[in-house]
């Protein structure tokens, strides 16, 4: 067989079924390939130790597990596909609405409307801080709690967390070990927070970040 | 040394369906003893489709606790070791992509001559292969790796990935054809 590919004497011969000679331009390509995986592969180190303190690190500030609602957890499973996000998050949204107790006739119909805010976006919060022992992300999507969302610390020192976020605008800091409240060098609004300091801006739109 | 199944050496150890039913009950330090099992099983594949060691780290560290999170829906505790090789094969098909999208893998976060140095370290066959992998798709790179980096069976492959193992020969097969022609001319 000519060009790039294989005959099906060599493909059982590299899946390891097959013990005998091939003709010699398909041995020297079989085991030119066998080769080159087994110097990859010596030549690669799997992650160390330091990866499960890091792990356990972050488990530990997630506190008891399962402290996130089920529908947030949920929500954030890889598994679901994002196009399915909005319109789950709607079809949730119109679930609560009509689960809210009602007193007399019922409220106006702001159906398509409360449908349309519960529009969900996934953002991704970096923050580069090689020398913080914890980071998290509070903002006005969780009511400013510096403990909700724990951010994770990669092997280069920067922080992340993915989060599911309504669709509009929405202010935060981070808040790095515990204490220090500092805005997003890299959001591309700020504005003042009223106490002295400066709120990030992001605005968020079906698609993703909205640049103004 | 050769590739060692994660299933060698286990002794006496507790189970993965012993220890998720831990970790469920409340005894949360029990789950470090599953990302030191995983991260030996699985560490090395990782590195080898990310091709790059501190990316994989993330995207390992990113499985586990995705992984920590979402463990009360993990519906055959016994099984966590397929459950948790697909979430982390899809945050490296994410890490992927993101490094896709931000240019060529090959060479992305690495200055030159750093990496010229790296790669005269190692044998000009495995740095062609790391680079070769990187033009497959992401099947057939996951299928390659595991085939013979991990050096896995096709029936262990099919277990872990949850597809058949003719689709895998397949993938395995074609990913042979395209490396072929990549490694042509080399020694």
């Amino acid at each position: 067989m000519s060009g790039d590919q294989f005959t099906p004497d060599a493909q059982r011969y590299l899946d390891g079924g097959l013990h005998g000679e091939l003709p010699r331009a398909e041995q020297v390509s079989a085991e030119r390939l066998l080769r080159a995986a087994e110097s990859y592969r010596d030549s690669l180190a799997a992650p160390d130790a330091s990866l499960d303190d890091r792990v356990m690190e972050a488990v530990r500030l997630r506190g008891r597990r399962g402290r996130r609602p089920e529908v947030w957890r949920w929500a954030l499973e890889s598994r679901i596909r994002p196009v399915w996000v909005p319109i789950a998050a709607a079809a949730a949204a119109i679930v609560m609405w009509l689960a809210l107790p009602r007193r007399g006739a019922p409220p106006a119909p702001p159906v398509l409307a409360v449908a349309q805010r519960s529009d969900t976006v996934f953002i991704r919060f970096e923050l580069a801080a090689p020398g913080a022992h914890t980071a998290t992300v509070a903002g006005s999507f969780n009511g400013w709690d510096a403990h909700a969302l724990p951010m994770v610390r990669n092997t280069s020192g920067t922080w992340t967390v993915t989060v599911a976020l309504p669709v509009g605008e929405h202010q935060y800091q981070f808040v790095v070990d515990g204490a220090r409240w500092q805005p997003d060098p890299s959001a591309h609004a700020q504005v003042d927070d009223g106490f002295g300091g400066t709120n990030s801006v992001i605005v968020v739109g079906p698609k993703g970040l909205v640049r103004t | 040394m050769g590739p060692v199944p994660e299933s060698i050496n286990r002794g006496t150890e507790a189970t993965d369906g012993d220890v998720v039913r831990a970790v469920l009950a409340g005894d949360r330090e029990r789950y470090r003893v599953l990302v030191e099992r995983y991260r030996r099983a699985f560490g090395r594949y990782a590195v080898a489709v990310l091709g790059d060691a501190d990316v994989a780290a993330d995207a390992l560290q990113e499985a586990f606790i995705r992984a920590y999170d979402a463990l009360g829906d993990c519906r055959e505790p016994d099984r966590f070791r397929n459950w948790f090789f697909s979430i982390l094969s899809n945050q490296c098909r994410s890490a992927l992509s993101r490094r896709r999208s931000q240019g060529d893998p090959a060479d992305l976060d690495v200055p030159g001559k750093e990496r010229a140095d790296a790669d005269a370290e190692r044998s000009e066959l495995a740095a062609a292969l790391e680079g070769a992998l990187a033009q497959l798709t992401a099947e057939q790179r996951e299928a390659f790796v595991l085939k013979h980096v991990d050096g896995r069976s096709y029936e262990e492959m099919a277990d872990l990935v949850g597809v058949g193992v003719d689709a895998l020969k397949m993938r395995v097969h074609r990913a042979r054809e395209a490396l072929r022609g990549m490694l042509e001319g080399l020694r």
